[in-house]
Order: structure tokens, then sequence, then C-alpha cells
């Protein structure tokens, strides 16, 4: 495997309500080519400010030290560039939690999807539509030539977010960024939603990146997992060593909070019940 | 001997100027010290049956009988007395308090509104509230939005038993926790039900965490009871479609067990 991005010795330091937060401290790490990395830990930890730094997206306030490095494509006409910077849409999709930050309230989904294929694919409106309706089939909206019309308040949460995830695979980019993607949705449309991202994933060779608080979830999907803590990467595994033999106590700490359909119910544990 | 008992409940509104049933004909009972979970996905009447039995809303249909009397009819003083017994903590306590008010401020308020501490008396029962939640006594100066989110939910299951209810609503109340924070806050919650003996009716949509706390479950489809019974027993084998969706998307560990 070849590393699609190194990040090495990352610190993302910002700014708020006066006081100075370091989000990320040091983080290295290679996101591998085709690879689907989760990268996982509770409030504080750093995880989106990791994201938003790999998408370029970090607020122009924040300082940054570190770098991270792009494998350059061999179709680039950058060749002067002496390393290769890709462009948010066309070369990273990023789905947020809340689908409604990054839809426009007043446009049709048919056509902020056509926009990002026209613009990063050099299409004509009426290839881009072709495009849109396609992939709105893809993310598995019913009727996709209504859902080209519908605007956004006409569909429901786990729709907004398959529209979401369309307009961030339009261009075709090498990275999916899913940060808490599912997390604002009910159990049954989050696995839904985790089932169309592990297919288009599988179906287009994307490198995935998914943030999540939820460990059990992103075993569901990763390869890699990866957790942070207080900015600090604590452990970085493959999906069944983190699971099955984590090396940092932090690491099982999560695992052990974890209330799944098997932990031993706390009534008992307590040992009384009504 | 019951304490809550909701039976026949409905509640429609409209929605794109079609009326749908947002909860429909639902009942149940809650006993003493017990725990009923109410799960279902979005917009299956969760949330609408937390807010009807707090009479937050009026239903269409239905009684709600309230430690013996009929809730829905009562008023004015009688309804204030009542409410002290019937408590409630929501999902995001940041929204829950004035974010400008200090903690000692909030626990304050049901202290004097329902008339159970005298002034002077207060602040000493601010400190044991804040304690008996696992708190340090000096939280009780510092602002709200100061503290952080598991602390917040501490100071608002202290606020909730202030008033020494029987019963309080739980609506995804740790939901928006970190997992490090949720265990403590449950561990809580099972403490407080056994020294005090609150019902609670649990809202959420979390199966495992059901599981851990509740002994019964109602399991909601599209505003109806689609499956209710022992928690551990439905959640085990399901019998209801919705029933069987949400264990299924259950997301599992899938550890290799060590003995």
């Amino acid at each position: 495997m070849t590393a699609l991005l190194s990040i090495r010795d990352l610190t993302v330091r910002y700014r708020r309500e006066g006081v100075e937060v370091t989000a990320l401290k040091g983080i290295s790490l290679d996101v591998e080519a085709g690879e689907r990395l989760a990268i996982i830990g509770e409030s504080g930890s750093g995880k989106s400010t990791l994201a938003l730094a790999v998408a370029g997206l970090l607020a122009e306030a924040a300082e940054v030290g570190g770098s991270i490095e792009w494998q350059k494509p061999r179709s680039s006409h950058s060749v002067t560039a002496s390393h290769f910077q890709p462009l948010g849409g066309r070369d990273i999709g990023f789905v947020f939690q809340d689908p409604s930050f990054s839809l426009d309230p007043v446009m049709p989904v048919g056509k902020q999807i056509a926009e990002v294929a026209r613009t990063h694919l050099n299409l004509t409106w009426r290839e881009a539509y072709a495009k849109a309706k396609t992939l709105l089939g893809r993310v598995r909206l019913p009727d996709s030539e209504a859902a080209l019309r519908a605007y956004p308040h006409q569909l429901s949460g786990g729709q907004k977010q398959r529209v979401a995830i369309a307009a961030a695979i339009a261009a075709a980019p090498k990275l999916l960024i899913a940060d808490e993607a599912t997390s604002a949705l009910d159990t049954i449309v989050q696995a839904e939603i985790v089932s169309l991202i592990r297919g288009l994933v599988n179906e287009d060779g994307l490198t995935l990146a998914f943030i999540s608080h939820d460990i059990a979830l992103a075993a569901t999907l990763a390869e890699r997992i990866a957790v942070l803590r207080h900015g600090e990467l604590v452990e970085l595994g493959d999906t069944d060593q983190i699971l099955n033999a984590p090396r940092h106590a932090y690491t099982r700490m999560l695992l052990d909070a974890h209330l799944g359909l098997d932990a031993k119910p706390l009534l008992d544990r307590q040992g009384a019940s009504a | 001997m019951t304490v809550l008992a909701v039976s026949n409940l409905s509640k429609r509104y409209r929605r794109g100027g079609k009326p749908f049933a947002a909860v429909d004909d639902v009942s149940f009972e809650i006993g003493p010290a017990e725990t009923l979970a109410v799960a279902g996905p979005s917009g299956s009447g969760k949330s609408t049956i937390a807010r009807l039995v707090l009479r937050l809303l009026e239903p269409d249909a239905g009684r709600i009988q309230f430690e013996g009397a009929d809730l829905l009819i009562l008023s004015g003083a009688a309804l204030r007395a009542r409410r002290a017994r019937l408590q409630m903590v929501f999902q995001d306590p940041l929204a829950a308090f004035n974010p400008r008010s200090t903690v000692a401020r909030a626990l304050d308020d049901p202290l004097r509104i329902h008339g159970i501490a005298s002034r002077s008396e207060r602040p000493r029962r601010i400190a044991a509230l804040l304690e008996r939640v696992g708190l340090d006594a000096g939280l009780a100066a510092r602002a709200i939005h100061e503290i952080s989110g598991g602390q917040r939910q501490r100071v608002a299951i202290a606020r909730a038993i202030a008033t020494r209810p029987s019963l309080i609503v739980l609506d995804e109340a740790v939901s928006a926790l970190d997992v490090s924070v949720r265990g403590q806050i449950l561990d809580l919650l099972l403490d407080l039900q056994r020294q005090e003996r609150i019902a609670y009716l649990f809202i959420s949509h979390d199966l495992g965490v059901i599981r851990a706390l509740a002994h019964r479950i109602v399991l909601l489809e599209a505003g109806r009871v689609a499956e209710s019974g022992d928690a551990r027993t439905v959640i085990a084998s399901p019998q209801s479609a919705v029933g069987k969706a949400l264990v299924a998307a259950t997301p599992r560990l899938n550890r290799i067990k060590t003995p």
C-alpha cells in the first residue's frame, strides 16, 4: 500500500472565548490509498479538527504546525509544484453530521449535486444533471427524477444525508471524509447510511476517513482505527487488534464502556432490581 | 400500586396540511422504583409521549393518572403541587438551564418555588444535593456554561431530585454524553432509584443503554405500541418488525471472548 497522505507532527492551536486551545498535539499518521480508516475519540479529542485539517477547512485563525503531504496523482498537471495540493470538493468529499449545514435550503438538491459535477468535472449543465440523477440513484433515493427537483426541507434527515453523500462523491474524490455523519440519525437509518457508505467506497475505490465517537460503529466499517484523546493519537492499529488486543488503557476503557446487546446489564452488576 | 398509568393516549398533528397521529392509542404503566424504556425510530412518537406526560403538550384523547390523580384535569395549585413529584431531565442540559445562571441558582429555584426549604436553609440543601449527585459543593458558585457536559447533567439530575419526585422523565438524557461519562451517570441514576425509590420513564433510541438500565420496554412504531415487555426478553428476541430492525441495526463489538 502507498500512503494517500502523510500527516507529520501536526499541531493545531486556536483561541476559543479568549483561551488558547491546543486541539491537536503532534499527530503523525499515514492514510493508505484505498483504506477505510476510522478516527475515534470523545468530545475534545481533536477528531473533527483532524478531519478539517486534512480537508483544508480549518478556520484561518488556527495556528497550524507540522505537515500534511499528499501523494501526487499520476495525472496531475501541476508538474512544477513541489507537492500536490488537493482541492476540496474535487479531491476530497466531506460529509458533516448535520446535512442542513452543507445543503442550500433554497436550491433544489439536484442542482446542488450538478453544480459540484459541473465545477470539477468540466461538464455541461445537461451532463451534470444526468450525473446528479445517476448519483441520487446510487445513494438509493427512491424516484431520483423527483428527488432532483426536491428542496432539502422536503426530505427526511436520512434522505438529506444521502443527498449530502451524493454531492460529496459527485466529483469522484480520492478521499471521502465522514465526520459523525450518522450521529444525528436513529439506529435504523444509521445502519442504512453506514451500509451505503461501505458500498460506495467499495464500488469507487475511495479512501475513507470515518470520524466517530462510537467505537462499535466505527469497527463495523473500518480496517484500521486511530484512537484520539485530548489532541493526541493514543493508539493506531488494525480493527481486529484494537478490539481484541488494545495496547492503551484508554482504548480498553472505551471498549469496556460500550453498552452492547451482550454486555452485562448494570441492573445486575449492582445486584438488585425493583 | 402504579406511579404512572397512561391509557389510550393519542396526539395528532398536521404535517404538510395532512393530519397524522404522532401518538396513537398508547397505554402503559410504571410502578415505584421501576424503569420503563420507551424506544423506537425517529418520528415514532417517543418524545411526544414525554411531552404529554409532562403536560408540555395536551393530548387529543386518553388519560394520564399520576399517583392516582388525573393529571389532565389538575390545574393551578393542585397541578403545581403534583408537578414537584414529576420531574424531567433532557438530552442537552445547556438548553435546559439559563446559561448565565449559577449552579446554586439553578438548584435554589425548585427549592424556593415548591417551598421545600427556607431561604436560610437552602445553601445547606444545595450543598447536600450536589454531594448527592457526586459533585463538589464548591461547584455551587460556578456558572452553568463553565462546567463540563457531564457535570451539567449531574446538576440537571440534582435539580430533578430537589423536589423529591416519584417519577423522572429522562428524554435521551445520556445520549449526548461521552461514553466515559455515560457509565457514571447511569450508575448515579440506578443508585438514586434504589435509595429514593424513583421511577424512570426512560426515552431512548439506544437499545444497549436500555438493556443496561430498564426493567421493561415499550417499542413504538409510527405512534403505536409495536411490542412491549421485559426489556431483556424483548431485546433478545424481538417479535415486531420494528423491534427486529432496531436490534439488527445496533452495532456490535464482535470481540473474541477471552476467558
